[in-house]
């Protein structure tokens, strides 16, 4: 199906605002999404598996008398639908309560103009070239070693595009592109099965490299297959992305939310210009980051993207505020108003959080621990405290780091501590910079972490 | 409805050949509400409806899904599905084949008692409303307070090419309610989730301002807990984390594919893996439970599935592909969260069995270790490592409740920690959930008390 051109969803989200205002609305904002995904499914070993999935439609938040409504519909070519979406929201909003706290919609700003966030080649891609894609990488992880079983996996690409529209006079339109491929693979031998190692590829340009996901997902899975137990003490850890970004996701995310910290559930509130965290920690959301995974021009409520150092050398700086959480503290929006599609409000959310690389390579972290872990995976990361900070997780699996060398593989080791102690305990920050989902971080280094073996 | 479906699924089996075609088309109303202390943040409404179009070409999977029920758009995204699945079979090393399953024709009417589409939006709200006073109200210590609240009516029609034809409601009300206390510097969360298919009448069952305190009282209790030191021990879990790890330790394991996916339950079907005292069920016959429904996504009929009786792995959940596979019977465990999303083997309500001993007994049992209430958060991976998240814990001392313990957590290997279950309670106990699987489902778990020889226990002292 062809994609929705911008004039068409500028002018669906600007018509529904006037309406909306028409209709008895003193704010209103439209909000319009259009996905087209295309994905071809690994599953138990083999390509089995296809699907192509189109989602547009269309979310519109509507103030009367302070107080807010909120409706969405898929069926946006039909102007009924759309019409009756907005009496919705407006009914919602006659049926709610009126916010003293809220002080109006955000209004325009120009907004940058983004690099590598759309390439012609992903929207374009035959599902042929995809099959192909995920062929290459099923067989470079089957070449590795016989014991690997790649469970799950695939390649998938997808268009997305999105226009706002308010009555404070935003009128915005963005289109991108993402291409993700990845591998979930174990190792069987005997009765013995290794945890789920995933490694995976992901770019807003065609770039991908299948043979080295297919390779190094099925490399861990290899050595995850002979383990050792290791000792409950405290401990040096190299926490890789994958590990800094569950654990980060549930706690610090939450720390470093304006709306979090108004609400008395951050213990960085009173703290900006204080030390938080190590001095070779800087952490910064960047929304416009060159080829992001979270750049876009604006955010869930038309408000430009921006760079925000929320971390610099261990010092707080700034939380990461939307509209709303701004204007109560007298200030601009920082562009973090996330957002699920249409589907819902906008609600506090990082763009790309970047922890700011540091200059050891992995080879050179590796080779300076005397005696420490190495872990890839989290398992309950969700789990943890998201007020105090507090967790109690499982690697699974960590690996063992002995004199510079990793050993062996350790299976049901338990981590447990704080994450505000965690940033506190920063020793080192690496080189190798990657992309993850919200994170883009190198791997980093922490002193002193609980650890309970078996 | 119907014929629109059976006409695009004909176009599948005609046209391109498939060997197997379905349809399911959704409309569905939503209501949502978010209230922090005591604003609200949002009422809104939401209207979907879309179809999703699943077809098995030459071994191989197509689905496409869109939100329309224009018939050329859907004629249109049937052609590409069958299209995809053509191309990818041609790398297949084993055809996907379906295990047989009763044609149906049936319509499925939900019949709330009180239907959530009947009670205002300004009923909801003054709910809502007094869940978060009662919170804040129970201790000046109360910092926030967050109800979300969710309700979705909807239909399903499903038609495949076997000649199955489903019309079936769908109703969910949901809710969550979480709350956070500080006090000197110590932070602690708490949090209860309600959820329900009968009706609006799950409210009757606790009232706003009970629900209101007692997440607010523990968060307050919490205050006073202190961290624990981490290491092997024995404890005794409520129903409340019971039912997690019956979830995440056994249950995923049991989800036919994850079996495939080399699980460590495949080799072990009719073997005596764990205690005597272990019988687990995945039940989605549990009317008004989260996780009920009567057809699944595949139009199969729902079921009580037996998974480990007295210790010996009896069974795994099962879609129409998996339980080809394994020369068994389909389950009813194929479940879609929407129409944007295929069906995937899922939970329903999955529990174990309550047997004789009291809570003393069970207490008696471990002497000294930890009694877990109840959990925030669980996981499990493909080698029977599980993992249960502690909102609510105690020490045990000398057989007795002792001291509050603060977000620890319990982990261990399923196959290890089913054998070292020493006693299972009489009483019995469901919670609603959530479960994350690439989609969401709805589910249920619970069961009775228990104790347990031995689990890791993670504490950050």
């Amino acid at each position: 199906m062809a994609v929705l051109k911008k004039d068409v969803m500028v002018n669906l989200a600007e018509k529904a605002v006037s309406q909306a205002l028409k209709k008895g609305a003193s704010e209103a904002e439209a909000y319009v999404y259009e996905g087209q995904a295309t994905n071809i499914g690994i599953e138990l070993g083999q390509i089995s598996k296809t699907n192509r999935i189109i989602d547009r439609g269309l979310g519109i938040r509507v103030v009367t008398e302070k107080a807010m409504g909120f409706a969405y519909t898929n069926v946006i070519d039909d102007p009924i639908a759309v019409d009756s979406v907005i009496s919705k929201a407006l009914s919602a909003a006659k049926a709610s309560k009126p916010d003293p706290d809220w002080k109006g919609l955000p209004g325009s700003k120009p907004y940058a103009s983004l690099e590598k966030t759309f390439d012609y080649k992903i929207a374009e891609l035959e599902s042929e070239e995809l099959v192909k894609v995920a062929a290459i990488m099923l067989d470079a992880a089957g070449q590795v070693d016989k014991r690997v079983f790649p469970i799950e996996g695939g390649i998938g690409c997808a268009y997305i595009s999105n226009a706002v529209a308010n009555s404070n006079g935003i009128s915005g339109f963005d289109k991108g592109t993402v291409v993700e491929c990845s591998i979930a693979a174990v190792a069987k031998e005997g009765n013995s099965v290794t945890p789920v190692c995933f490694e995976f590829n992901a770019s807003r340009s065609y770039e991908v490299d299948p043979v080295w996901v297919g390779k190094e997902a099925a490399k861990l899975a290899v050595s995850a297959l002979k383990t050792k137990s290791v000792e409950t003490k405290s401990t040096t850890l190299i926490l890789t992305q994958f590990a800094l970004q569950d654990l980060f996701a549930y706690t610090l995310v939450n720390a470093v939310r304006a709306d979090s910290v108004q609400r008395n559930q951050s213990a960085f509130k009173g703290k900006i210009g204080e030390k938080v965290a190590s001095e070779k920690l800087t952490v910064c959301d960047d929304g416009l980051f060159a080829g992001g995974l979270r750049t876009w021009a604006f955010d869930g409520e038309g408000v430009p993207h921006q760079k925000t150092t929320v971390i610099e050398k261990g010092v707080l700086r700034s939380f990461l505020y939307d509209n709303y959480s701004a204007k109560i503290e007298g200030k601009e929006s920082t562009g973090n108003a996330g957002r699920a599609g249409y589907l819902s409000t906008p609600s506090i959310d990082t763009t790309n959080f970047h922890i700011l690389p540091g200059n050891k390579t992995a080879d050179e972290m590796l080779s300076e621990i005397d005696d420490g872990l190495i872990v890839y995976y989290l398992q309950g990361a969700h789990s943890s405290n998201p007020v105090s900070g507090e967790f109690s997780v499982v690697a699974t699996p960590a690996w063992k780091i002995k004199k510079g060398e990793i050993t062996h593989c350790s299976r049901g080791v338990m981590l447990a501590g704080n994450i505000f102690e965690v940033l506190k305990n920063v020793s080192l920050v690496g080189s190798n910079e990657r992309q993850m989902g919200q994170l883009i971080s190198p791997w980093v280094q922490v002193e002193n972490v609980r650890v309970i073996g078996k | 409805m119907k014929d629109l479906l059976t006409k695009i699924n004909n176009i599948a089996t005609q046209k391109f050949g498939a060997q197997y075609s379905e349809a399911r088309a959704q409309k569905i109303d939503k209501t949502m509400l978010t209230i922090k202390e005591e604003r609200v943040e949002a009422a809104k409404q939401g209207i979907e409806s879309g179809v999703a179009l699943r077809v098995l070409v030459n071994g191989g999977w197509g689905f496409a899904s869109v939100g329309s029920l224009d018939a050329a758009i859907l004629e249109s995204a049937i052609s590409d599905a069958c299209r995809m699945a053509k191309m990818a079979s041609s790398h297949l090393k084993t055809p996907i084949k379906l295990a047989e399953a009763k044609v149906v024709t049936d319509c499925v009417r939900s019949k709330p008692r009180k239907n959530p589409a009947e009670i205002q939006m300004e009923d909801k709200i003054k709910t809502a409303m007094t869940v978060n006073k009662a919170g804040l109200g129970y201790d000046k210590r109360i910092k926030s307070f967050t109800m979300d609240y969710m309700d979705l009516m909807g239909t399903s029609y499903f038609v495949n090419s076997d000649g199955s034809s489903i019309e079936q409601d769908k109703l969910y009300v949901w809710s969550r309610i979480s709350g956070s206390a500080l006090n000197e510097g110590v932070f602690t969360f708490s949090r209860e989730e309600l959820g329900s298919t009968a009706g609006y009448e799950v409210f009757d069952e606790q009232t706003p301002e009970d629900l209101g305190e007692k997440v607010a009282k523990r968060a307050i209790e919490q205050l006073g807990a202190k961290s624990l030191k981490g290491g092997t021990f024995p404890v005794v879990l409520g129903p409340n984390v019971v039912g997690v790890f019956v979830h995440e330790a056994f249950g995923h394991l049991a989800e036919a594919d994850l079996a495939l996916s080399g699980g460590v339950l495949a080799g072990n079907l009719g073997k005596k893996i764990g205690s005597d005292l272990v019988t687990f069920y995945d039940d989605g016959t549990i009317e008004g439970s989260f996780g009920a429904f009567k057809y699944d996504d595949e139009g199969v009929q729902t079921q009580k599935t037996l998974l480990i009786k007295d210790g010996v792995v009896a069974g795994l959940m099962h879609n129409r592909e998996t339980a080809q596979k394994f020369n068994a019977k389909p389950t009813g465990n194929a479940r879609a969260e929407d129409f944007r999303v295929e069906p995937i083997i899922r939970m329903r309500c999955t529990y174990m069995e309550p047997r004789d001993c009291s809570f003393e007994e069970l207490m008696e049992n471990v002497k000294q270790g930890f009694y877990f209430k109840s959990f925030r958060g669980g996981q499990a991976n493909l080698d029977g490592t599980f993992q249960v998240g502690i909102q609510e814990g105690y020490e045990i001392v000398n057989g007795e409740v002792g001291a509050p313990v603060r977000d620890a957590s319990i982990s261990g290997n399923t196959l290890e920690t089913l054998n070292k279950v020493d006693g299972v309670g009489k009483d019995f106990l469901l919670d609603p959930g959530r479960c994350g699987k690439g989609q969401i489902a709805f589910v249920c778990d619970g069961g009775p008390h228990i104790s347990i020889k031995e689990v890791v226990v993670g504490g950050s002292a």
